[in-house]
């Protein structure tokens, strides 16, 4: 379904009717959608349908428990919150076109952006053109906020982003690398900017802290490759101490299961930005303990009784554990919840921009008392960059060890000066 | 038989043209709705993607896998030039059809020495080397990230393109423009040399025609046709993605010529519209579009065997001439005649 109040339900027949006038506003009725609207509309451009689908049905369940769980408080000054999504199916141009149809057509005076990177990008010019408040959820690419020249006034971005997850990953492989004696690295990730840049950057890191680390090989298996084999021979025959891999979702599934074949982790320290999603845990019908991964998702951390009880809520909805995305989503809901409440309920988005520059707030998955949302920049610090080790029984990660986020803004500094963002 | 300068079937063009151009421009005025503004720049956009297309695939027999390559080229070359701070828009657009079509050259070159199925993939592994570019060349194309920063809109001659009426009235002038030009092409003699080439190459050969360079004619034009609906797209969502050159862009092309035919000219525009209408609508309720998508193609592959508007042209023929005493008119130069039975003569359209 599109359309969502909160909770899914088949197509009415008032929903079909809707859907004819829709398409009346089309092809030509004048704009009459939220006229007289009481909800406050927010929209969700986002991948529902196709290989990451899961990104997208996450995204939307956790939109739909935060709008369920503001609304039942009261709402915003009385009026609700009201989800709009709709697929891009992946592609940056439908995401341009949903989010303006979203803005234009649906009403919507806010946009929760669930787009992939490249998706994410096209829906940011959007903003640009249509200053509504949006909050990227999904990009992890660093420069969506980083880089000055594409600053939006009303876009923020609630997610993770690489260069936090690199100086964490680079901290906590140097501590490994150190402790363990592991020098010779090998790193096996997929071909395709993400990847090459992810790698690139958690190497950097990691041998700033511990220069000893020598990187003895690189493989690049095709992004959505069946087969690592190829990848994993070559891993074997170079024989080095520690592998780290930038492969998510699917993919990571696949080389986790074929390199268990071949016994890979018996002898090597595997460190995995992406292992740490609860669905591509469960996925892994054997997962080998001690494999070293982020944190994407645990309901165990951080150990707060709201980040359980959201857990608990969230699979309710959607059937299984939240994913990466779904707590930024959730967390994004509660972002703009509060900016509403300091705005009095106004939508216009340079209103909401300037409650939410700066705005800190007591979320579940904060490391600390609150997350923040950076006013220089637009982002969020304060998010959990820890790094744990798998173990066979739900939830599958334990034995977190994070990293302060005074180094991690440090470090995140200096990376600003030398690509001349800051 | 000529009148004066223009012969009468391109004087009926350039006053069918312009009143297209005005129906266009008075229709958002008519129904203020931004959505309809927004819609109708993605139609311009895919609808020229798949009016070159079909010069290829309906005028001469190519059917190419590839034409998306063409229009992620405008796409790239436009918005890289408009980056740059440095050029109008008018000059960035002549310099991406320009560049495109000299890509467009060398790759043709290739590919029109190639029949059938090989010109095919051939055209497919062309499409696919460029998106392999676009995606590894990050340094210049933001590779799978696309084309990051958004496309300024410097005015031209005081209009300001940042105003989204003032884009959609550009947007549906350059459209018309290159609607017109892809008809007085198909029109021209050129044209029936091409349809002569697609019923029967060996006639043509013997009768003096340089198919290969015929061919390359209309693979370049046909690029440079499509790099304008890349550079529409590119400016309407202020950038550029490697998704433009990926080979189900060109899959979907294809489809809008199957749904809406390759013999009357304007089919492809009547798919394109489909296709759009039946996405957009279809997306907003479910996410297994696809489904739903797959079903009406085959619906109309199964049960019609042709494009919409084909089947409509045949409909309105078959009432012409089964009407007693009238006798069938002369073909419009709208529409080429009904493709003839299994086994006819090809080379209906000499």
């Amino acid at each position: 379904m599109g359309t969502n109040t909160v909770s899914s339900r088949a197509p009415s027949r008032r929903q079909v009717l809707g859907g004819l006038a829709a398409g009346a506003a089309v092809t030509g009725f004048p704009h009459v959608a939220g006229a007289q609207a009481k909800a406050i509309r927010v929209g969700m451009p986002t991948i529902l349908s196709g290989r990451v689908a899961i990104l997208g049905t996450s995204s939307r369940a956790a939109a739909q428990l935060a709008f369920r769980q503001i609304n039942e408080a009261g709402g915003i000054n009385g009026r609700t919150l009201e989800l709009i999504d709709r697929d891009s199916k992946g592609r940056p141009d439908e995401a341009a076109k949903v989010t303006r149809d979203l803005i234009n057509n649906d009403g919507c005076e806010i946009i929760i952006d669930g787009e992939a990177s490249s998706g994410a990008f096209a829906v940011h010019e959007v903003i640009r053109d249509l200053p509504v408040l949006c909050l990227h959820t999904c990009s992890e690419t660093s420069s969506l906020s980083a880089d000055p020249k594409l600053h939006v006034k009303t876009a923020f971005r609630c997610a993770r982003q690489g260069i936090h997850d690199a100086v964490a990953g680079g901290t906590y492989a140097a501590r490994n690398a150190k402790a363990k004696g592991l020098k010779r690295w090998m790193t096996c990730s997929p071909d395709y900017a993400y990847g090459r840049d992810n790698t690139a950057e958690f190497l950097e890191f990691a041998k700033m802290f511990e220069p000893s680390i020598e990187t003895v090989d690189q493989v690049w298996p095709k992004l959505f490759a069946p087969d690592y084999t190829e990848s994993i021979t070559k891993i074997l025959q170079t024989k080095p101490q520690a592998v780290y891999s930038a492969l998510w979702g699917g993919d990571l599934v696949a080389f986790i299961e074929q390199s268990n074949l071949y016994r890979l982790f018996n002898s090597i320290t595997m460190f995995s930005g992406g292992l740490g999603d609860p669905p591509v845990l469960t996925a892994i019908k054997q997962l080998p303990p001690g494999l070293n991964t982020a944190y994407r998702y645990n309901r165990n951390y951080p150990a707060k009784p709201a980040n359980a009880a959201f857990a608990d809520a969230f699979a309710k909805i959607a059937g299984h554990e939240p994913t990466n995305w779904a707590w930024q989503v959730y967390l994004g809901c509660l972002f703009i919840a509060e900016a509403l409440k300091r705005t009095n309920g106004r939508t216009e988005g340079t209103a909401l921009a300037g409650a939410l520059k700066g705005m800190s707030i007591a979320a579940p998955f904060a490391v600390g008392d609150t997350i923040t949302m950076r006013d220089s920049d637009h982002t969020i610090i304060g998010y959990p960059v820890a790094w744990g080790r798998t173990v066979p029984k739900a939830p599958f990660v334990e034995d977190f060890s994070d990293v302060g986020w005074g180094k991690i803004v440090e470090l995140e500094t200096q990376w600003k000066k030398s690509k001349g963002y800051a | 038989m000529r009148s004066g300068l223009l012969s009468p079937g391109l004087l009926r063009d350039v006053a069918f043209a312009i009143a297209a151009l005005a129906l266009l421009l008075v229709l958002p005025m008519a129904f203020p709705a931004p959505a309809l503004r927004d819609f109708l720049i993605y139609f311009f956009a895919y609808g020229l993607l798949a009016m070159s297309l079909n010069l290829l695939v309906g005028l001469t027999g190519l059917v190419s896998f590839g034409h998306a390559a063409y229009f992620a080229t405008g796409a790239y070359a436009f918005g890289l030039l408009m980056q740059t701070g440095r050029v109008s828009i008018p000059l960035a657009m002549l310099a991406a059809v320009g560049g495109t079509a000299l890509v467009a050259l060398v790759i043709g070159a290739i590919c029109v020495r190639l029949k059938e199925i090989y010109f095919s993939f051939i055209t497919l592994a062309f499409q696919m080397f460029i998106h392999s570019v676009i995606v590894t060349w990050v340094s210049l194309t933001g590779g799978d990230q696309g084309l990051r920063g958004g496309i300024p809109r410097p005015p031209i001659l005081g209009l300001d393109l940042n105003d989204a009426r003032v884009l959609y009235g550009a947007c549906a002038a350059v459209f018309v423009l290159c609607i017109l030009a892809m008809r007085q092409v198909s029109q021209s003699p050129f044209g029936y040399t091409l349809r002569m080439i697609r019923d029967n190459p060996a006639r043509a050969n013997f009768l003096g025609v340089d198919v290969t360079a015929m061919k390359l004619g209309i693979f370049v034009f046909a690029a440079a046709m499509a790099s304008v609906g890349g550079l529409i797209l590119a400016l309407f969502v202020s950038g550029a993605y490697p998704e433009f050159a990926f080979w189900t862009t060109s899959g979907e092309a294809i489809f809008m010529i199957m749904l809406g035919g390759t013999t009357i000219f304007l089919g492809p525009l009547v798919g394109t519209l489909l296709l759009q209408t039946l996405n957009h609508f279809v997306t907003i309720y479910t996410e297994h579009h696809g489904l739903v998508l797959g079903t009406v193609i085959l619906v109309i592959v199964l049960g019609l065997r042709r494009g919409l508007a084909d089947v409509v042209y045949d409909w309105l023929q078959g009432r012409r001439t089964t009407r007693p005493n009238t006798p069938a008119g002369p073909t419009p130069e709208g529409a080429e005649p009904a493709p003839l039975p299994d086994g006819a003569l090809k080379s209906r359209i000499v």
